[in-house]
């Protein structure tokens, strides 16, 4: 079982883990990182065209597009980060099979690929946002723990898709199918206090879904200019250290066999 | 335990032989099995003690269970039951090329590499141009591996073995692949290593290689350990048990 001695030893193996799936992602495409930009700036386009224009919702939020972007960015962040991981494992077989080494750091290393893409566009789109809606106040202070909540809730669930794919490869097709009404239930383009008229679907919007209150307090500091519900901070918190505990159990319980299957 | 130390306690372990190793969620929750023949027992109670500097030869047919014993002892594989204890860095060299990434040159497979058995930037920093030049790739060191030779796989995969300061070397039947003149040279290089205090455990089918390379001799046949002594008794055993006769 890999303490956090062992962790420290492969920290370089961490690094050149990250190192090599960077270069891998952004060579040989001609756009680059810009890509990373231009994908929820489309996606947010056709939102916007969708919800504010054709729909027209009952609900308003000044400088739409800034509320939708930031909701896009975080969501993207965490669909393609468990994606990216449900297949890690069998994409490193030739590793696994060679060496021994702690294998949390595959899954850790690709989700940590992906953050550092999310952290790039999100300081853009925060930037942005904080100048458009002029909420450069002191609630910005939350920003770096809610992303560090974030980062460790995504890694936690990431090692749970990681490991069970490679047992069961129908886990990444059911994550892939997954994840598209659970885009439509995230609080994206729409703030779960929107909806007004059911107590009961309000709730369970703002509290069910546990990726609903990263956006909701995320949105708050950068969008809103104001501290998110304590319940929601420690929401955030808690739903954090639970899925990296609960990810990293379950992983430690199903690792030893991997250099067999994958 | 010792650096260079292995022990092996009564070591059981089993395979599942089946094309695809991956089951789906559907099967397992119906309780359905896969079709496929029964699994195979690799390692079958193997007990084995290897003392610091000791040269071992595995030999035995072909799933003997030879591999199985280098994957366990490396800590790639667990056992199903029984006890596996390796003191010190253990350093496996099984699949030819194995974790090269094929995009990546030379260079940066020395440093991933390195990286796989544990060692920082410094420590591989430090020995890349040994690496380099035990490997006889020159140039081609910041060639992606992709454009290599299988030969050149070899001299890479070996080099990069041979210089992590392993304390055991679990080497499987990749030598073979280099030529005469390089096959001495890595053998030279894994006496040193022994001279300087490392256990080598070595599967081949090549007697000669093994009787010049080894002091003692394990057979294996179906998993289980049949013969264990000095070299010389154990080739003429294994020769027996395979019906043919060696002439050096």
């Amino acid at each position: 079982m890999a303490g956090v001695a062992e962790l420290l030893r492969y920290r370089f193996l961490f690094e050149q883990m990250v190192r090599r799936e960077l270069r891998q992602k952004y060579q040989g495409s001609l756009l680059g990182l810009a890509w990373y930009v231009v994908n929820p700036l489309v996606l947010m386009g056709a939102y916007y065209l969708v919800f504010a224009v054709a729909l027209r919702p009952g609900f308003h939020h000044p400088a739409y597009p800034l509320f939708l972007l930031v909701g896009l960015t975080i969501w993207i962040f965490f669909s393609q980060s468990l994606l990216a991981a449900s297949t890690s494992l069998l994409d490193q077989g030739a590793l696994i099979r060679k060496a021994r080494f702690p294998r949390e750091l595959i899954p850790a290393a690709t989700v940590t690929v992906q953050l550092v893409t999310f952290l790039v566009v999100l300081v853009l789109v925060a930037v942005l946002t904080v100048a458009v809606r002029g909420t450069l106040d002191a609630p910005l202070v939350l920003a770096p723990v809610l992303l560090a909540a974030l980062a460790a809730f995504v890694v936690g669930l990431a090692l749970m898709v990681s490991v069970l794919h490679a047992y069961f490869r129908d886990v990444g097709p059911i994550l892939a199918a997954a994840l598209v009404p659970w885009f439509f239930v995230s609080p994206i383009f729409f703030a779960p206090a929107d909806v007004v008229h059911h107590a009961w679907a309000r709730d369970a919007l703002t509290w069910v879904n546990p990726v609903a209150p990263f956006i909701t307090a995320t949105r708050d500091v950068l969008y809103g200019g104001v501290w998110p519900s304590a319940t929601t901070v420690a929401y955030v918190v808690i739903a954090a250290a639970v899925a990296l505990a609960a990810g990293l159990a379950l992983f430690r319980r199903m690792a030893a066999e991997l250099a067999v299957v994958v | 335990m010792r650096p260079g130390e292995i022990v092996l306690e009564h070591a059981s372990r089993a395979f599942a032989v089946r094309a695809d190793p991956g089951r789906t969620l559907k099967a397992t929750l119906l309780g359905r099995r896969a079709h496929g023949p029964e699994p195979v027992q690799a390692l079958d109670d193997v007990s084995l003690r290897i003392a610091p500097g000791e040269t071992v030869g595995i030999v035995g047919r072909n799933g003997a269970g030879k591999t199985s014993t280098l994957r366990v002892l490396a800590g790639i594989v667990p056992l199903d039951s029984g006890q596996v204890d390796v003191g010190g860095r253990a350093v496996a060299l099984l699949e030819l090329g194995a974790g090269f990434g094929r995009d990546f040159s030379g260079r940066e497979n020395i440093m991933l590499n390195g990286a796989l058995h544990g060692l920082t930037r410094e420590e591989i920093e430090g020995r890349t141009e040994a690496i380099v030049a035990f490997s006889e790739l020159g140039r081609f060191i910041d060639a992606p591996v992709r454009t290599y030779s299988s030969g050149m796989f070899v001299r890479l995969g070996f080099a990069i073995a041979a210089h992590m300061d392993a304390d055991v070397l679990l080497i499987d039947e990749v030598l073979a692949v280099g030529d005469e003149a390089f096959q001495r040279k890595c053998e030279e290089r894994i006496a040193q290593r022994i001279a300087a205090g490392a256990t080598l455990v070595l599967v081949s089918h090549d007697a000669a290689l093994i009787e010049r390379t080894c002091a003692r001799a394990v057979v294996l046949d179906g998993g289980a350990a049949v013969f264990d002594g000095p070299v010389a008794d154990g080739m003429g055993f294994y020769h027996r048990l395979m019906g043919t006769r060696h002439e050096a």
